[in-house]
């Protein structure tokens, strides 16, 4: 059969399989030249001359701050005139997939803008310079818990320079507060209170208004004083008692109706809307909230109660932002100059005065834009969280990747909704977060 | 088949052959091969021409899929090349359970979205394929969601099933209490199927009048004639006359609604609802391989597990159609 075919038509019945042949090798060919990375390429060395052109990249800043930025960068090249900054921007969406992208085609900038949870797998993967080692005399520039904000367990070094910081205080609604018979002008410090109030809301409106609309996070866990990770870095060790008597509390808060029903799929974006519409009382946030509600929600704006985070442990939560510099840039004392000038306290100082940030450079939170009262919220604001962020610790740890906020995520869930208890749900997301560390 | 057929057709019906129009036929025009240039350009041309699209092919759909394939016996991370491990990240799998919530959801999807986008449309389609007054806006009108962003769709849908909703604000006012529609596991599928479906509706209904329009009228008239009702023409005409064009929706549906992602990610949010429970397979992937510290080798063996799936969906639907044809 097979030969009366070829003899009938011997090019015909070839060239098909001849093509597929020359596909297979084409993919395999291309297959291998994926797996070929790319150059090594440049030094770790930043003491050289700053010249050539460098990129820099941003998360999701030039909307709002492209002029903030172009004056940077021209500031930057009148003072060094041999050196030239390409400045690029990323949408907020996907920004990790899009520097996982850069880095495995060779293409990450030279300088990117990251958040601790990012610069952990660069700098294991040998992708962010160690800023000890070369630009290690700019570390007293800035607060020392901002400087170690980058630093991996596990790695020696520290791997972004510290831009800025940010914290927010806990909005809740006076209103709400006073309609279950609560002090308004006595709004929870300690867990403790925040569960005692949260359970006379839930009591007092008949299920109809929660306090909370999240379940706890990493970031709550740390405020609770739960211990997050052992010593070395190697282990998660939020099962730990505290924590499981952190989500028993919870347990009992959502079975009491005082945190929100869809809480457990719930986002900041949902969260937001949730205390506009004043179905929860109350909600973390920050000093741009403020004008959101004044705007979009003004009967809540004229009830906003502003209070500390809730916190055990006496010091908030922050978030960090990095600026780190890519190991295989061929312009290293360009790529480092430049991102210490954008960190450095002048530039930060002139960041924090155009948006609702704080500078991670020593002395910067004492300036008096971060220390005078003028009477206003914003500033009430302002001040409040300038104070918190000298203590602050980023409770959420560097090696804690998006896979294990999920793993977190689903066995709080789990454990809310009575299908395993909180010491078992904890184990197994501690188990979980564990195996990803170790593949990680 | 019935394209191979078609296509032979012609040639044993004496039509002019690969010698092309103008050039002259008879014995001698046979027995003579053409010209070595010319059997030559019958060779190459058509790939030359072909050469864009299996550009594309290759680049965008065979290169992934060999990668996807060779990366699932890897284990390879976002940042870090992997090594050969075997079968590792399979048997991973078969102790994962939220891969066994993912395969559980995506064969749910199909299980309920696909009955359902096979007989809903064919009955809207019989509905709006009535020549009346009006009936071209009700045709735009069930045509719109399709040409609607998911996206969009998705935000107005959680609006609408949200605690504080429209749909519980009528459930309320008329006394049926709220729906926890975006808080229970199950409700939240089935939430998301329903979007789906609606979303599919007018797509399918499009594909169900062009079928229904080479229905010959003279059936129903005989049909009717032999005192068939409607339902009984319905049974006896319409389905089996666009029996094909089911299995053609039923093929589609069922590859689209085993892969569902946009649907349920939008509605049960990034964590796939209470708990991961709403997680679907490609929902997995998403979360598995994406990110620094995404887990390249192990999403890839999930994705080559779709796929194998995906097939056999395909293939059960076309030897259900072979069934029917004996």
């Amino acid at each position: 059969m097979r030969n009366s075919r070829s003899s009938r038509s011997p090019r015909i019945s070839r060239s098909p399989r001849r093509a597929v042949t020359a596909a297979a090798l084409a993919a395999a060919l291309l297959g291998l030249s994926a797996c070929g990375g790319g150059d090594d390429g440049g030094s770790a060395d930043a003491s050289g001359k700053v010249e050539g052109e460098i990129t820099f990249q941003t998360w999701n800043l030039k909307a709002n701050f492209k002029s903030y930025f172009e004056g940077l960068i021209d500031d930057f090249e009148k003072k060094y005139p041999d050196a030239k900054v390409k400045w690029v921007d990323q949408p907020g969406e996907g920004y990790a997939d899009k520097i996982s992208a850069d880095a495995a085609a060779g293409t990450l900038p030279d300088v990117v803008n990251v958040s601790p949870d990012l610069v952990a797998p660069l700098a294991k993967a040998g992708l962010a310079l160690d800023l000890d080692k070369s630009a290690g005399k700019y570390e007293k520039e800035y607060l020392p818990g901002a400087w170690k904000s980058h630093q991996v367990p596990g790695l020696e070094g520290t791997y972004a320079f510290p831009w800025y910081l940010n914290t927010g205080p806990l909005f809740y609604n006076k209103r709400l507060f006073e309609d279950a018979g609560l002090d308004a002008d006595k709004p929870p410090k300690t867990f403790d209170e925040l569960f005692t109030d949260a359970e006379e809301l839930a009591k007092k409106s008949k299920g109809k208004v929660a306090t909370l609309a999240n379940v706890p996070t990493i970031e709550d866990f740390g405020r609770y004083g739960v211990p997050l990770m052992n010593k070395e870095g190697t282990g998660f060790t939020f099962n730990d008692a505290k924590g499981v008597e952190l989500l028993t509390k919870y347990k009992e808060l959502y079975d009491a109706k005082a945190l929100d029903g869809q809480a457990l799929t719930a986002t900041p974006e949902s969260t937001g809307k949730k205390f506009l519409t004043e179905a929860v009382a109350m909600n973390p946030g920050s000093a741009l909230d403020l004008e959101k509600f004044k705007k979009d929600a003004p009967r809540l704006y004229e009830n906003i109660g502003i209070t500390p985070q809730i916190s055990n442990t006496g010091k908030d939560n922050m978030y960090v932002m990095g600026v780190m510099v890519n190991t295989r840039t061929k312009r290293t004392p360009a790529a480092v100059a430049f991102a210490h000038y954008v960190t450095d306290a002048q530039r930060q100082m002139s960041f924090a005065k155009k948006v609702a940030i704080f500078p991670s450079t020593k002395g910067s939170l004492d300036d008096p834009y971060f220390t005078k009262a003028d009477g206003t919220d914003e500033t009430r604001v302002r001040i409040a969280a300038a104070k918190s962020l000298k203590t602050a610790v980023n409770y959420t740890p560097v090696l804690f990747s998006e896979q294990m906020k999920v793993e977190l995520r689903n066995a709080v869930a789990r454990a809310l909704q009575g299908k395993q208890s909180p010491e078992e749900a904890l184990d197994n997301a501690v188990k979980a977060c564990d195996r990803l560390l170790k593949q990680s | 088949m019935k394209s191979t057929a078609a296509a032979s057709a012609p040639a044993t019906a004496g039509a002019p052959g690969p010698s092309g129009p103008g050039r002259p036929s008879g014995p001698a025009d046979t027995a003579a091969p053409p010209p070595r240039r010319i059997r030559r350009q019958l060779v190459t041309s058509p790939w030359l021409f072909a050469a864009p699209g299996l550009a594309i092919v290759g680049v965008f759909i065979l290169y992934p899929f060999v990668s996807t394939v060779i990366n699932s016996f890897t284990d390879k991370r976002q940042l870090i090349e992997g090594k050969y491990v075997g079968l590792a990240n399979f048997r991973e799998l078969l102790h994962d359970d939220m891969f066994w919530i993912g395969l559980r959801n995506s064969t749910l999807y199909v299980l309920v979205v696909v009955p359902a986008l096979v007989v809903l449309p064919l009955l809207l389609a019989l509905l709006v394929q009535k020549q009346i007054p009006g009936i071209t806006f009700f045709r735009s009108a069930f045509y719109t969601p399709v040409v609607a962003s998911i996206v969009v769709v998705g935000l107005i849908w959680v609006w609408m099933l949200d605690e504080r909703g429209l749909v519980n604000a009528v459930l309320e006012a008329v006394g049926a209490g709220k729906v926890g529609f975006l808080s229970d596991q199950w409700l939240l599928l089935f939430s998301a199927m329903a979007v789906t479906v609606w979303k599919g509706l007018g797509y399918y209904m499009i594909i169900y009048l062009a079928a229904l329009a080479n229905v010959p009228r003279e059936l129903h008239e005989a049909a009717a004639v032999d005192g068939a009702g409607p339902i009984r023409r319905f049974v006896s005409v319409t389905v089996p006359a666009v029996r094909s064009t089911m299995v053609l929706v039923a093929a589609l549906s069922s590859v689209a609604a085993f892969k569902v992602f946009s649907e349920v990610y939008l509605m049960a949010g990034p964590t796939g609802g209470p708990a991961g429970e709403d997680t679907t397979l490609v929902m997995l992937v998403q979360r598995t391989g994406t990110g620094l510290t995404g887990r390249v080798g192990y999403a890839s063996a999930i994705s080559v597990v779709i796929f194998v799936v995906t097939v056999a969906l395909m293939l059960l639907v076309l030897r259900a159609d072979r069934k029917e044809d004996k």
